[in-house]
């Protein structure tokens, strides 16, 4: 039996390791796919926790929103990030350093 | 299958009579769609054509907007909330983007570039959009729809131009940083709904549901609510993009980012807070708790980090950092009475930075440059340009007779009320740490006159002042900043 922990756990499995591959800064791809990630684990919990809520499906509803949301800005983040590409030839966050105090 | 049918006109009847109240930002989205007409079309016969289609926009949301005023109403089955002080608040969010627009067409008139001017304006009037929204809203998933639009939209105006390395850098730092923190806030909504069932924030059901759940879980689904909050009022820790930024994108495009998304975050803000700390639960008072110690952190960070700024952006926006613990205070005060101190000083604040980025982007364009050093000894050669900047740094430090002196006199007033009738230590370290920082920043705003008047300049080029349309701009909102500090009662009285 499937029970709405076991979704939690998965959700929060998900969102450690999509903030792991933010917080390890090797790639911008990465960071967008650790993004992803975390996205992903909140619209599970959306979808679990909107099997409860049989009278507006407020979380099905957040969830599509979501994900659609989330399409748009990594659209825009691959965009930018290659334009970068196109001025230093690389895309590692950390040789990526002219703005700093 | 019958009930949905039975409800189906009473529901369709609904929302046909909610649209009347959706005008300011239909208004929006009708003029967002004439502008990409305009970009793709007419944009190729009359090069201002796209230009002209988003300041009619404004001005027609403008004057759509003036019969919501003293008619509080909703719509949409409570998703909009439409009050005074929403609005207020896009009252200032498009007089601010009006301004910002014009800003860029100014920048960018002498400039040749391959990229069409257009498409800004259009992306402009999206986030004007989704800023509306934000102010109008206490329903979670239309936050989120709307900080997502924002945010969206002020990668790409970052990110657009990218003609050298610091603008795309500034591009992608900002939209790995925005894109982390906003997914942080999807997962605390997730949460938050997971323990509600309900996404209106100032419902009693979503406040129960909070009170009734784990306090440990309640406090992180808070404190990732926040982080999407923050990350758009840039306080601290979220903060470390707002300078890199601002340093990168082209100045008009940081005119509207240091000002306009402000105005849309503090207004919710001061919506959740109002809504929770009336409601007598524990997480009222950690609401309060976390708001004091992060105004204060911002507070001292921003002013003493600005200190050893030499870039004229990069200083601006720790002193955006700074302002920004000054607004948090005042949110904090806010729900006591009517938001009438907010609002002045919001206003305030968005006249200060729009004059200073005016006077940045003037000189931007005369020198080349926005480092403290290559303003020394033009004072005598601008001498229009630097009074007005001189002005504008005395009413950021908050001195008389200007608008930033009466609205840090109204916060700091209302918050020793709150002190003197509670007697809570918060809020003095509130006024202390307040007081302190206004001496602090007077130190880097005086930079900007030591430079002009005070050093000589090291070479004698011949670049006499001529008057541009955005220094006139300046000067209008120099005037302002001075108009409304002598008679604080105009726009006091308007709020009110």
């Amino acid at each position: 039996m499937i029970t709405l922990t076991h979704f939690l756990v998965v959700s929060v499995c998900i969102f450690c390791i999509g903030l792991y591959a933010v917080l390890a800064k090797r790639n911008a791809i990465m960071i967008l796919v650790g993004i992803e990630l975390m996205i992903n684990s909140a619209v599970l919990n959306l979808v679990a926790f909107g099997r409860y809520d049989k009278v507006n499906y407020g979380g099905q509803v957040f969830a599509l929103f979501a994900i659609v949301l989330a399409a748009a800005s990594v659209a825009v983040g691959l965009a930018i990030i290659l334009s970068v590409y196109r001025k230093y030839k690389t895309i590692d966050p950390n040789n990526i350093t002219d703005l700093r105090d | 299958m019958n009930d949905v049918a039975l409800h189906l006109s009473e529901t369709l009847d609904h929302i046909l009579a909610s649209i009347p109240q959706f005008k300011p930002e239909f208004a929006l989205i009708i003029v967002f769609l004439f502008s990409i007409i305009a970009t793709l079309f007419t944009d190729r016969f009359w090069k201002q054509s796209s230009f002209f289609v988003s300041i009619i926009g404004y001005i027609i949301s403008f004057f759509s907007l003036l019969p919501q005023l003293h008619q509080p109403t909703s719509g949409f089955f409570g998703m909009l909330v439409i009050d005074d002080f929403s609005v207020f608040a896009r009252g200032i969010i498009v007089f601010a983007l009006l301004v910002s627009t014009i800003f860029i067409q100014q920048h960018f008139k002498s400039k040749i570039s391959q990229k069409n001017l257009g498409d800004v304006y259009t992306v402009l009037l999206t986030a004007g959009l989704g800023l509306n929204l934000l102010t109008i809203t206490t329903n979670w998933l239309l936050v989120f729809i709307a900080i997502e639009t924002l945010s969206i939209s002020s990668y790409i105006l970052v990110g657009y131009f990218s003609e050298n390395k610091k603008q795309s850098e500034a591009a992608m730092k900002y939209v790995l940083f925005g894109a982390v923190c906003s997914a942080v806030m999807l997962y605390g909504l997730s949460l938050l709904y997971g323990f509600t069932g309900n996404l209106d924030f100032t419902s009693s059901a979503h406040i129960q549901g909070l009170t009734a759940a784990p306090q440990v879980m309640t406090t992180i689904a808070l404190l990732f609510v926040f982080t999407g909050i923050g990350f758009k009022l840039s306080f601290v820790p979220f903060h470390a993009w707002a300078p890199d930024v601002y340093e990168g994108a082209p100045t008009p495009v940081t005119a509207f980012l240091s000002t306009v998304p402000k105005v849309g975050a503090i207004v919710l803000l001061a919506r959740v807070t109002q809504a929770w700390t009336t409601s007598l639960f524990y997480f009222g008072e950690l609401t309060i708790l976390f708001i004091t110690v992060v105004a204060i952190i911002t507070m001292l960070a921003g002013n003493l980090i600005a200190l050893r700024q030499h870039n004229m952006k990069r200083m601006m926006a720790y002193s955006s950092i700074g302002h920004t613990g000054f607004l948090l205070m005042a949110v904090l005060v806010a729900p006591s009475g009517d938001p009438a101190i907010l609002l002045f000083y919001l206003c305030a604040y968005v006249l200060m930075n729009l004059a200073a980025f005016a006077f940045i982007d003037a000189l931007e364009q005369k020198t080349g440059a926005t480092e403290l050093e290559s303003y020394a000894g033009l004072g005598k050669k601008m001498p229009i340009i630097f009074t007005g900047f001189t002005f504008i740094g005395i009413s950021l430090i908050g001195l008389p007779p200007t608008v930033g002196f009466v609205g840090k006199l109204l916060v700091f007033s209302s918050v020793f009320e709150r002190h003197q009738s509670s007697g809570d230590l918060p809020y003095l370290a509130l006024l202390i740490t307040g007081a302190l920082t206004s001496v602090i920043s007077l130190f880097y705003y005086f930079k900007i006159p030591l430079y002009a008047f005070l050093r000589g300049g090291q070479s004698e080029q011949n670049n006499h002042a001529s008057v541009t349309l955005i220094v006139v701009i300046g000067i209008i909102l120099t005037s302002l900043v001075f108009g409304i500090g002598i008679f604080p009662d105009l726009l006091l009285g308007l709020f009110k």
